[in-house]
This record gives C-alpha cells, sequence and structure tokens, in this order.
C-alpha cells in the first residue's frame, strides 16, 4: 500500500459513519492495489479508470457486509476480481485463435516458443506479455485468471485462494483444466502453424 | 504435456520480464468523484424496483394460471356436468305465471 502508516480501521469507522473526506482517502489508499488488478485482468476496450471506479462504488455498496473475517485488502481484491471476470464474461471471446491475429513480433515468439528449445530473446519479452494475454483470453475468466495469477505473476495456491475466495483444491483444479485447455490450443496452433 | 508445460514455462517467463507500469496512483479528481457517487448509487431507482419486483410479479401471476387451470380442469372432468343436471332452477317467472293461474 501506499501509505504504511495509514489507520485503516478508523477510516473505514468514519466511511460507515458516511465521512466523504474519509472515503476519498480509503480510495486514494487502495488504489494501488485495486489498479493492479484492474490492469493485470483488463478486459479489452474497457477503460481501466471506469472499472477501478465500478470496483470501488461496489466496495462502498457492500461496505455493511464486511464483518471482518478477511483482511479488509484481500475483501477489496475480490470484489475487484469478481468485478473483472463479470466483465471479461460479458465480453464475447473469439471463436478461434489465429494467427493472423498476432503482430510480426508476437507471431516471432510463438513461432520460436513452439519450434525451437531456447529461450525467448530479452527484448522480445513485451511481444510475449502480448502473446501471454492474447493465449489467456482464450479460455474462461476463471481459468485465465488463475494462469495469470499463477503462472504470470507467481502466487502461491494459497495467495490465490485469499485473493479468489475459491479454496485451494478449486484454484488446483481450475489450473489443471486450463493448462489442459491452452496445451490444446498450442496443438492447434502448431498444427496450422503459419499456414 | 510436458512439451507443452516447458513451452508454457519459457513464454511466461519470457512474459515476467516486462516491468509493469509505474504509475498506480489516483488520477487527479478520481477518489473525490468515486467518494462523491458512494452513497448516491445504493438508493434503489424506479426502474431497479421494477426490475427487481416485475420478475417476481410473473412468477407469481404463472402460478396462479397454473392453479386456476388446474382447479378448472378438475371442475370440467369431474362431476361437474352431473353438477349441473341435478341442480334445481329456481325459475321466478315461472313461479309467478303458476301462482296466478
Amino acid at each position: 500500500m501506499a501509505d504504511e502508516n495509514f489507520d485503516l480501521a478508523a477510516c473505514l469507522q468514519r466511511v460507515r459513519a458516511r465521512d466523504q473526506l474519509a472515503a476519498r482517502d480509503l480510495v486514494e489508499h487502495l488504489y494501488p492495489l485495486v489498479i493492479r488488478i484492474v490492469r493485470s485482468h483488463l478486459p479489452r476496450r474497457v477503460a481501466e479508470e471506469d472499472l477501478a471506479q465500478d470496483i470501488f462504488l461496489k466496495m462502498f455498496t457492500r461496505l455493511e457486509q464486511y464483518k471482518g473475517a478477511v483482511a479488509f485488502t484481500h475483501w477489496v481484491s475480490r470484489i475487484a476480481v469478481t468485478t473483472c471476470i463479470d466483465q471479461l464474461r460479458a465480453q464475447k471471446r473469439r471463436p478461434e485463435f489465429r494467427w493472423a491475429d498476432l503482430s510480426e513480433k508476437e507471431a516471432d515468439v510463438l513461432d520460436s516458443v513452439l519450434t525451437s528449445e531456447g529461450e525467448v530473446a530479452v527484448n522480445d519479452s513485451l511481444a510475449a506479455r502480448e502473446l501471454v494475454y492474447k493465449l489467456l483470453g482464450q479460455l474462461k475468466p476463471e481459468d485465465r485468471l488463475v494462469l495469470q495469477l499463477l503462472d504470470l505473476e507467481q502466487h502461491s495456491v494459497a495467495e490465490i485462494s485469499a485473493r479468489t475466495g475459491w479454496n485451494p483444491s478449486l484454484v488446483k483444479v481450475r489450473a489443471f483444466r486450463a493448462r489442459a485447455k491452452l496445451k490444446k490450443l498450442f496443438e492447434e496452433l502448431q498444427r496450422k502453424e503459419r499456414s | 504435456m510436458k512439451d507443452f508445460d516447458s513451452r508454457w514455462a519459457r513464454l511466461v517467463a519470457a512474459a515476467r520480464q516486462t516491468p509493469a507500469p509505474a504509475d498506480a496512483t489516483a488520477p487527479y479528481g478520481f477518489a473525490v468523484r468515486v467518494a462523491a457517487r458512494a452513497w448516491t448509487d445504493d438508493r434503489p431507482t424506479l426502474q431497479a424496483l421494477f426490475g427487481r419486483f416485475a420478475l417476481r410479479a410473473l412468477w407469481v401471476a404463472c402460478l396462479l394460471m397454473l392453479a386456476s387451470v388446474a382447479v378448472d380442469y378438475f371442475y370440467l372432468r369431474g362431476g361437474s356436468q352431473d353438477e349441473y343436471a341435478n341442480e334445481s332452477l329456481y325459475d321466478p317467472v315461472s313461479e309467478v305465471l303458476t301462482a296466478s293461474s
């Protein structure tokens, strides 16, 4: 969080009493956490600020439901994650992933991953990231989320469980299924390789 | 799967090398705008109330319709015809005519 000395409990108490100033402080305090989640799950064509605003408004609306069973930041994370998943669900996914959808650089990275055993060049990392997001975009929002948190952001199963509210077994099962789907996608891509 | 695992691991490792965007402070006016709207959105609008109750009303209407169809069906299939046949109808006109003759 931005400010280590921020008194979250006192701020929440004031927010519950509908103190506008405290609400502003809370938004500013939680913004880095929320925007990090939004940026990593941002559905296409959705402005990150709009999504962040939706998340904060949901947080204020549901604040009475927060009983302190989990850390407040985890509770907000869950709202952020479910809001992003809802947004992703609302969007239509492409029925098929095609080489033609990739930029030149992304296609090169995918080509090198599929055909050689060497590491991807460091200066191709941006293209690799874009490619990973495009591949993950072919999965269901929950599957995409679990692989993103596990593989891309390298969170532990326990952390993902805390952040999403899913139990650890569900996280593992989802990761396994998501990898299986991704494997299928890789195989299809390999078959169609730059045909 | 092992082949896929190593490919995926290499791709993700490359993707991780991209630095995350540094700017994570709220844009100017964002917190003020959100705080101002914080408690205005939780008041149910007329449209939201209609949306909430319309579906329930539809279910209740369907249930009532089904119940009335069931009851009517029971009367039509049951001894409803006999009931009408055996019923002695009170005819005030014929009563008056009988009395006057």
